[in-house]
């Protein structure tokens, strides 16, 4: 067995079933290897495709999502996919191809020094230098990927490897790794939340990244604590809940912004106080003590400086620190705001309003649709009007918000989960950032559903430019956007065009029911913002609100 | 503040690299470095002395991190590190 045939051998034993990627010239012994079957390989049309849909793949299922590139400009167009993963904290793997070793620092062709490149956006990267390294390196990755904190690991493996014969390697048995949680911090916890008048959940994406929202619904079911959460997190917490709020920050609810300021014990639950939640820092629940739960021991006291914190895995955790509470006019309070700064849909007009299409999506939608949203102002409408049963239904690039990830990760998502229906939700601008994509749904016949929601605008910026640069559009109009419904046809991916609200039932019903993939394009003024907005630089009971 | 750490780390070829990376982006200057390398255990051993506004654990606890990383010992102040020096 070659080397390449070792690295199939080995994807398999770690139980991956597809792989995305491009091939390559230093990646063609790997390539030779996945012709002979085992590992289900899907092109896409770009490595940053790959990239994404692994991270797609990876979010809708839990599992690592696998892509592949060649050296050089391969491994450069992976970078941004591996940055959105690390910010996200998403277990991928990318695997390169790599020159001959004995031509690596000779500027070879397609050379690129791409175990320098990935140090600022892997959790951890190898390049494999020998046969023998080639097993317990892979072994290594998917450790390092799904432990702790999760994160993306590059493999660069040098075609002479590849090619070279392999060292057989057999896999060590995982052994469980949960510590004894500290009994002296657990009855500290508890004693802050009995004696808390106002406690709140900030609830962050490290609850599905372990795992926990069953826990975490157990600890809601039992202390009533009111809650709010991250983009990641949403689906953590069922949004019919009563004290549960919705997204917290920048463009998050009145009322999980106002309770947050009110609150006076803030439990933050895989959560890391990133700048988008807490708008200025030092006025960021400024009566609160905190505790912080998290896996990553860097995160505590990174921002906030917290009363008590632990780092054990919260499925262990949740369950232990379960304590009575006594806050009826709390809870009273919240279910108050909950109901004043409701979000209306009551909007005039025949245009298409997008918050009130896509609340209606979400009521409308089966159970166990995944969403995979694009970058801007469609994002923030969908993380705050939809919503789903579980975190890995909304697929959102957070950390990073990189444009361009909608399609490639609803790509990922529907290869994982063919029985469920997935929707990505772009932007006109987003779209064309990853359109080569449409031929990755092609070639699979991959049903995909596209919502595209167009403002013929960057509109996100141009929302800023309005309020923050006089009014001065430099370059966010996009008057001159392709046809969209042609250029889906091109990839045999029927559509239609809409424009006001008497067209959206339908139009949704023949989204939802079409059997293969659907591109619904939606036509919305460019005038519309997202509200409520926290200003840069202000905190978070400081939002500006729509005047209308 | 001025910092000196001490870290042990497996000997890997881009060890340095990284340290050193971790330390630029997380706000750290790196005043000197000594760094080597035991033959027989694969064990390489750094001093590091860093300068910074930020508090020493930033650092210390993103260093911890890095895959490879054995040990970190810090001293902090300028003080201690003369004291010792
Ligand atoms: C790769 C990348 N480039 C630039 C940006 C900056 N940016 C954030 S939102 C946005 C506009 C997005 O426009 P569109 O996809 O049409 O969505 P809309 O805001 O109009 O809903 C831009 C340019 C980004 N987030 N990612």
């Amino acid at each position: 067995m070659n080397g390449a045939h070792f690295v199939v051998q080995a994807l398999k034993e770690q139980n991956i079933t597809q792989v995305f990627g491009y091939p390559g010239g230093a990646i063609m012994p790997l390539y030779d290897a996945l012709f002979d079957g085992g590992v289900e390989h899907l092109l896409c049309r770009h490595e940053q495709g790959a990239a994404m849909a692994a991270i797609g793949y990876a979010r809708a299922t839990g599992k690592v999502g696998v892509c592949i590139a060649t050296s050089g400009p391969g491994a450069t167009n992976l970078i941004t996919g591996l940055a959105d993963a690390l910010l996200d904290s998403i277990p991928i793997i990318a695997i390169t191809g790599q020159v001959p070793t004995h031509l690596i620092g000779t500027d070879a062709f397609q050379e690129v020094d791409v175990l320098g490149l990935s140090l600022a956006c892997t959790k951890h990267s190898f390049m494999v230098q020998s046969a023998e390294e080639l097993g317990p390196i892979i072994e290594q990755a998917f450790e390092i990927a799904t432990t702790g904190r999760p994160g993306p690991v590059l493999i660069d493996i040098p075609k002479d490897i590849q090619v070279g014969p392999s060292v057989a390697h057999a896999l060590a048995k995982l052994v469980n790794s949960d510590k004894q949680l500290n009994s002296k911090r657990i009855e500290q916890a508890k004693s802050m939340i009995e004696s808390a008048k106002q406690p709140l959940l900030y609830i962050g994406g490290g609850v599905g990244m372990a795992n926990a929202v069953e826990e975490l619904r157990d600890f809601i079911q039992e202390t009533k604590i009111p809650s709010v959460c991250t983009l990641k997190a949403i689906g953590c917490v069922p949004h019919h809940s009563p004290y549960f709020m919705g997204m917290v920050g920048m463009h998050g609810s009145k009322a999980s912004n106002l309770a947050i300021q009110e609150c006076d014990l803030l439990i933050a639950v895989g959560a890391r106080f990133d700048d988008r939640v807490t708008g200025k820092l030092d006025e960021f629940a400024p009566n609160a003590k905190v505790i912080h739960l998290d896996i990553d021991a860097a995160e505590i006291d990174k921002l906030r400086q917290v009363t008590l914190s632990m780092t054990d895995n919260l499925k262990q955790v949740l369950p232990a620190i379960k304590a009575k509470t006594n806050i009826a006019p709390w809870q009273k309070q919240v279910a108050k705001m909950k109901i004043d700064y409701a979000n209306r849909y009551d909007h005039p007009g025949e245009p298409i309003f997008a918050p009130a299409l896509l609340r209606k999506l979400a009521e409308i939608m089966p159970t166990d649709t995944v969403i995979c949203s694009d970058v801007g102002q469609h994002q923030m409408w969908v993380a705050q009007h939809m919503f789903v049963d579980r975190p890995e239904n909304h697929i959102s690039s957070s950390g990073l918000g990189t444009m361009g990830f909608g399609v490639p990760a609803a790509v990922g998502a529907q290869v994982a989960r063919p029985n469920d229906t997935v929707i990505a939700v772009s932007g006109d601008g987003s779209f064309m950032m990853n359109v080569q994509e449409l031929g990755t749904i092609k070639r699979k016949q991959l049903p995909v559903k596209i919502l595209l929601i167009d403002n013929q605008r960057l509109g996100m910026v141009r929302q800023w430019q309005e309020l923050f640069f006089n009014g001065r559009y430099s370059e966010t109009i996009l008057t001159d956007n392709p046809d969209f419904v042609t250029l889906a046809s091109a990839f045999d991916i029927p559509g239609e065009t809409i424009v006001t609200k008497s067209q959206i039932d339908q139009a949704l019903q023949r989204l939802l029911k079409s059997e293969g993939p659907y591109l619904l394009h939606v036509s919305i003024s460019e005038e519309e913002n997202v509200w409520p907005l926290v200003p840069p630089g202000a905190a978070n009971d400081q939002m500006m609100e729509s005047v209308g | 503040m001025k910092s000196l750490l001490i870290i042990e780390a497996k000997k890997s070829p881009e060890f340095l690299e990284r340290l050193l990376r971790v330390c630029r982006h997380r706000g750290f200057t790196v005043d000197s470095i000594n760094a080597e390398t035991g033959s027989v255990k694969q064990v390489s051993h750094i001093t590091l002395t860093v300068c910074s506004e930020r508090d020493i654990s930033l650092l210390t606890k993103q260093i911890e991190k890095i895959v490879g990383v054995l040990q970190v010992a810090t001293l902090q102040q300028e003080q201690n590190i003369k004291a010792t020096a």
